[in-house]
């Protein structure tokens, strides 16, 4: 009975929101896909980091690679953006697969590491090749329609986002779930138990690298710009701050941290870049104070405690 | 016929020797007690065979086929399981499905039903039925004990490494273990390799000691002329 209310409950929020756009003006429903967007992000580095428990900073890296794939397929190629986004979302997974087999059998600070080294060395080729990139003056690229409508957007990243977080949901609550979160409790038991550690890792990071591939190439294509502020280390620790002011590891973690955060900076847009300090500053006061976000104090003040998994 | 089989097994890490040229084997269906003083190189001895590191030199066979150096979970899926003497459980996880973690290792594409199924019989077999939705951080020390023997056994082994899972159990509790030990051995034949401090269980429970000392196989034999034997007296009492 609690089952089919809470799926009620869920159903109509979702309607809901989807109805919300037609009440808003342009600016609003372009913070909310900007929202979407972010949630995409957020729910995708959470897989890994809250999951797997592996600290990437490549993520919105891995969105600018999805984005710069997309966006020079359809100017130097021509071809239609819908298949840059999904040639984009396959690179941005290949990509995380390279870089997973090449630094995840070390594990721990080490892919932290590399994917921020990889994070910057993409920085710079963007920066310096100009001819393909356009670098800092960014490259325009084609809208996803022949109209550009902020609620056809609207739609589109709605439905990716689901998409997104229905995969997560997925993996999850799977067998390769299960074995996500041994690896995050203990590597050594989980190996001890059968657990090809390396290799849940490397799925993980596949699986999280393409989601963001994906979220970056329709931001690209939304924006009708893309710049090499998508693969910025700026982007990076605003989706950090968002997953853990949220909730690390939580299903809704993520959701409600893109959604609260991005719409807070809307309003401190005027400080400039510091909003990111100020995020940064809130997501370690969270980190040591309430580990599990926000998510995690409503949890703990007003949650029963969960039934039985089984 | 000899289940797993050590030969010349040697483990240094930097310049201190933990084992020097190790030889032991364990027959098919028999109860192995690994015994020695602290510091001895027992567990050192488990995490080659488990195959949590490699050795330096040596051989490790298991079934008659070379798995020297073989990642753990490998080994693990090969027919090996073992407990850590300090408690490893997953924490932030239920202990049915710490036990799952076993199950669907061991069979990939196991339904969540199925998995449930298995995994819930194995935590009956230990006695923890009644903390199948218990977060695994909150059993006690004995209860932790009993979930890494479940974890180990839904693994479905044939050779199970026992690292101290006496300690901290009365008289009482001990029986029982020896009882299950044994029970396991008997109806499922399984095979075990046993370290333990509990000499009691030792005799009780096993047909051969392997006795190791600094890093080397002191002696081996039954139980009996194991602890009549002076040089292993010597070795736990000291000069």
């Amino acid at each position: 009975m609690k089952r089919y209310r809470n799926k009620f409950i869920y159903g109509a929020g979702l309607v809901l929101f989807a109805i919300l756009p037609w009440t808003l003006g342009v600016y609003n429903q372009h913070v909310l896909i900007v929202c979407l967007f972010y949630t995409m992000m957020a729910a995708s580095w959470n897989l890994l980091a809250g999951y797997t428990g592996q600290i990437s900073f490549g993520h919105a890296a891995f969105a600018g690679i999805g984005a710069y794939a997309s966006g020079i397929l359809a100017v130097k190629a021509g071809l239609h953006p819908w298949v840059g986004v999904i040639a984009g979302t396959g690179l941005a997974a290949l990509f995380g697969l390279l870089v997973g087999m090449l630094c995840l059998r070390m594990g721990g600070i080490y892919l932290s590491l590399t994917t921020l080294g990889f994070s910057e060395i993409l920085h710079i080729v963007i920066n310096n090749e100009y001819e393909i990139t356009r670098g800092t003056m960014g490259l325009q690229v084609p809208g996803l329609m022949v109209d550009y409508s902020k609620l056809a957007y609207f739609y589109i990243f709605l439905a990716a986002t689901l998409f997104t977080l229905v995969v997560v949901y997925k993996l999850v609550h799977s067998n390769a779930g299960l074995n996500f979160r041994a690896v995050q409790n203990d590597e050594r038991a989980a190996s001890a138990l059968g657990v090809d550690v390396v290799r849940v890792r490397l799925l993980a990071f596949t699986v999280s690298s393409g989601l963001a591939g994906l979220a970056g190439a329709l931001y690209g294509h939304y924006m009708l710009l893309i710049t090499p502020h998508i693969p910025s280390l700026d982007q990076q620790f605003l989706v950090l701050s968002m997953t853990v002011i949220g909730g690390l590891g939580s299903f809704v973690g993520p959701v409600i941290g893109a959604f609260c955060l991005e719409i807070l900076s809307e309003y401190i847009r005027a400080w400039g870049e510091y909003h990111v300090l100020v995020f940064g500053l809130i997501a370690l006061i969270v980190a040591r104070f309430a580990p599990k976000g926000l998510v995690g104090i409503y949890k703990a003040r007003w949650g029963k405690s969960r039934p039985a998994a089984a | 016929m000899k289940l797993i089989q050590g030969i010349g097994i040697k483990k240094t890490f930097g310049g201190i020797k933990a084992l020097s040229d190790v030889d032991f084997e364990v027959e098919e269906g028999t109860i192995v007690g690994l015994i020695g003083p602290n510091g001895a190189g027992k567990t050192t001895l488990f995490n080659i065979v488990a195959g949590a590191f490699a050795p330096t030199s040596g051989t490790v066979r298991f079934e008659g086929r070379e798995i020297t150096g073989w990642p753990a979970y490998k080994v693990c899926r090969s027919g090996i399981a073992r407990t850590f003497q300090v408690t490893r459980p997953f924490g932030e996880m239920s202990c049915l499905e710490n036990v799952a973690v076993s199950v669907v290792n061991r069979q990939s594409g196991i339904s969540r039903s199925q998995w449930t199924t298995l995994a819930a019989e194995c935590l009956e077999t230990v006695g923890l039925s009644d903390f199948r939705a218990t977060e695994a951080r909150h059993l006690n020390v004995i209860q932790k004990k009993r979930l890494e023997i479940a974890r180990a056994l839904a693994t479905r082994p044939r050779l199970l490494m026992l690292d101290e899972v006496l300690g901290g159990l009365n008289s009482q509790e001990v029986q029982e273990s020896i009882d299950f030990i044994r029970g396991l051995r008997d109806e499922k034949g399984l095979t075990v390799l046993w370290i333990e401090h509990v000499m009691g269980a030792i005799m009780q429970a096993t047909e051969k000691v392997i006795v190791l000392d600094q890093g080397s196989v002191l002696t081996t034999g039954t139980p009996e002329s194991v602890v009549n034997d002076p040089r292993v007296i010597q070795a736990y009492l000291g000069d």
